[in-house]
């Protein structure tokens, strides 16, 4: 019957050449394993970086509506705590995040606040949301090189993603296999190319969304050189970025946000308030930005801008916006799912989980090749056993000294756990990966219910959100269950 | 508004790939009528979905929220098999197998990194100065080739056992992508 569909059609690619591109998926799939996975892990959890910083600070307000008299109160409070040369940046509740907070920043200051229904701030530092944000993003590295990294990581992935489908002569015939339990590496190509093939648009999006705003930097700095050899690369910024009012210093009282923020109301009646930008607080060179959200779009295309005397000196709406800009401010959201609330956040999740099978199904398979072919690499076996069920323990245990030693280095933490974790399963000749593999399972497994009965602990008497506790505790429990029936399918 | 767009595009997702498998299970390509119904339904669902939630929200919804539905029918429809050794048949194309000499493994880093990175900047850019309209569009559509280009360099360079022949293609491309860019930037 086969045969049948070989005549009908035939992939496109020689056999030979099929060959030659898996070898190019193999390799850079191997050079680049541990870094993907890593970027993947930390890019799942990030999705629920809003839930995972009600989850570390527990007794946080969450405001369902913001009135504008309220938003102008909190403005007022977290100017009243900030240094003057300081942008203050209110986000209001929307259908797409719960809740309201107020981020104070400034290349030498950083601080953030929840905010309240009355307006009224208490702190919101959640040092491990932030410390697996810049893991995610930068790898704690200095800003641009692990950017960089971090984008070439991007690129890796949209290349292993390309090979990965013209080294897959049997995408028709395999479309729906999912065969468990026979040969390994039969079960784990089934699992990485079903799971690479039905989320492919996906991964590919992320991929490349990835690779792009990790590569900005050193795109932006080529481009300054060719276009604009002597305004470099401040001159590409200035076209997306507005140009500051002149600097002066002089103090001035501030104006009625709440009324600038009705005006822009009046103004974009078909959007809604969504971010209140005050920028050099309290002087005369002061700017006050309101962006308006529209159910329809990705992001907020109506924005009201108004001097420090409250009159309006920008009104653009989606018609002003060239398409450049639209598709630039929809990156972020497209790449962290930050755009549609829980439901979304969710399924990145779970997509996200996809991808980091498929990365770690990918040098399994390698790994099982290997020892099929009576050339088995028992330490390459530990170490990836290390890396891929090594990390999200390691990741755990920041967070428990996260919430247990506040004070502590979270990147030199991670740093340590990671290097003694590898080191360890390296040097741990008579330990099988497999039985390696096992063991960080069941310390995973352990470590996600401890973190979720911490926290939950806590939670609950406060009234806080217990949705991570849920996540962890079915984490934990879908865990126990498969090593469980492992167990008993070995001793069968 | 999200929600309800989301359980529709995941019922859509997996009934779409329900119709696609069982067309697939009958092997001889006879259920036309279902291929196209499976298609109809997870291409329907996302024009729907781009107009009623959003052209690219509803799109992204969509797309995430059909690969999850699809993937539930390949995880429903999986069969447990006991222990066994791969048979031939099931076996999928293996890597071709190269000796592996120091001096190709440093010149295709070099090509499958920063020459690639060189070429796909050349080209990306030249698209950014020649490209007609708003400059903001034009860097942002050469800044998303870059990462694209960049990956299908890496996979051919990796692939392509005439090593020279990829060197001279990627220094020829970024030679002529950077010196048409420079013409037209200074034009």
């Amino acid at each position: 019957m086969s045969n049948t569909r070989k005549k009908q059609w035939r992939w496109p690619l020689s056999p030979e050449t099929v060959r030659s591109v898996l070898s190019s998926h193999s390799i850079l799939g191997l050079a680049f394993a541990a870094v993907i996975y890593l970027v993947c892990v930390t890019g799942t959890v990030a999705v629920f970086a809003p839930d995972l910083e009600r989850w570390e600070v527990p007794a946080t307000p969450v405001a369902r509506s913001l009135s504008d008299a309220a938003a102008a109160r909190a403005i007022a409070e977290g100017a009243q705590h900030a240094p003057a040369d300081t942008a203050l940046y209110l986000a209001l509740p929307t259908p797409a995040k719960e809740g309201a907070s107020l981020v104070a920043f400034s290349p030498a200051f950083e601080r953030k606040w929840a905010v309240a229904e009355d307006g009224s701030l208490s702190d919101l530092e959640a040092g491990w949301t932030d410390f697996l944000i810049h893991l995610h993003v930068n790898l704690h590295l200095p800003r641009s090189w692990g950017e960089f990294i971090v984008g070439l990581t991007g690129v890796a992935l949209l290349s292993s993603l390309v090979s990965g489908i013209l080294a897959h002569p049997r995408v028709l015939r395999d479309a729906f296999h999912l065969r468990l339990g026979g040969s390994r590496r039969l079960q784990e190509a089934d699992l990485h190319n079903r799971l690479g093939i039905w989320a492919l648009p996906f991964h590919f999006t992320l991929a490349l969304t990835g690779a792009l705003l990790g590569l900005s930097t050193i795109i932006v700095a080529v481009l300054a050189l060719l276009l604009y050899p002597e305004g470099g690369m401040k001159k590409v910024y200035e076209l997306f970025l507005d140009a500051p009012p002149p600097v002066d210093t002089r103090a001035v009282p501030m104006p009625d946000i709440a009324a600038l923020i009705a005006q822009a109301r009046a103004r974009a009646p078909q959007a809604a308030p969504q971010n209140v930008m005050v920028e050099r607080a309290g002087r005369a060179d002061m700017r006050v930005t309101v962006l308006s959200g529209r159910a329809k779009l990705l992001v907020q295309q109506d924005e009201t801008r108004f001097d420090a005397a409250g009159k309006v000196v920008a009104d653009e709406h989606p018609e002003d916006f060239v398409p450049g800009t639209r598709v630039l401010g929809g990156i972020g959201q497209v790449h962290f799912g930050w755009y549609g609330g829980l439901a979304v956040r969710l399924a990145y999740g779970l997509l996200g989980i996809a991808l980091c099978v498929v990365t770690s199904s990918g040098v399994t398979i390698w790994l099982a090749r290997r020892r099929d072919r009576g050339r088995p690499a028992p330490q390459w076996e530990r170490i990836w056993a290390a890396v891929c069920w090594g990390q999200p323990v390691v990741l755990c245990l920041t967070a428990l000294l996260a919430r247990f030693a506040p004070e502590a280095s979270l990147p030199a933490a991670w740093l340590a756990f990671t290097v003694l974790s590898i080191l360890a399963s390296a040097l741990a000749k008579t330990v099988p990966g497999p039985r390696l593999a096992r063991a960080w399972r069941w310390a995973l497994t352990a470590l996600l219910a401890i973190l979720a009965f911490i926290h939950g602990a806590a939670a609950l008497p406060q009234g806080g959100a217990v949705l991570i506790d849920a996540v962890l505790l079915a984490g934990s429990a879908g865990l126990l269950a498969s090593l469980l029936r492992g167990r008993t399918r070995t001793a069968a | 508004m999200i929600w309800p767009a989301s359980l529709l595009l995941l019922a859509g997702g997996a009934l779409g790939a329900f119709l696609l498998r069982r067309s697939w299970l009958r092997r001889d390509g006879s259920a036309l009528g279902m291929i196209a119904g499976g298609w109809v339904v997870l291409l329907g669902l996302l024009l729907a979905a781009a107009f009623l939630v959003g052209p690219v929200k509803g799109l992204a919804l969509g797309l995430v929220m059909e690969g999850i539905g699809a993937l539930a029918v390949v995880w429903l429809g999986r069969v447990r098999r006991k222990a066994a050794r791969l048979r031939e048949m099931e076996a999928a194309p293996e890597p071709l197998d190269e000796p592996g000499r120091l001096w190709r493994g440093v010149l295709r880093t070099l090509l499958a990194g920063p020459l690639g990175m060189t070429a796909a900047m050349a080209v990306a850019f030249c698209v950014t100065v020649y490209l007609p309209g708003d400059p903001r569009t034009r860097i942002v559509i050469g800044g998303l080739l870059m990462p694209v280009l960049w990956g299908l360099a890496m996979t051919w360079t990796l692939a392509d056992r005439r090593i020279l022949r990829a060197t001279a293609v990627l220094v020829a491309t970024s030679v002529v992508g950077f010196g048409l860019a420079h013409l037209g930037a200074s034009a």
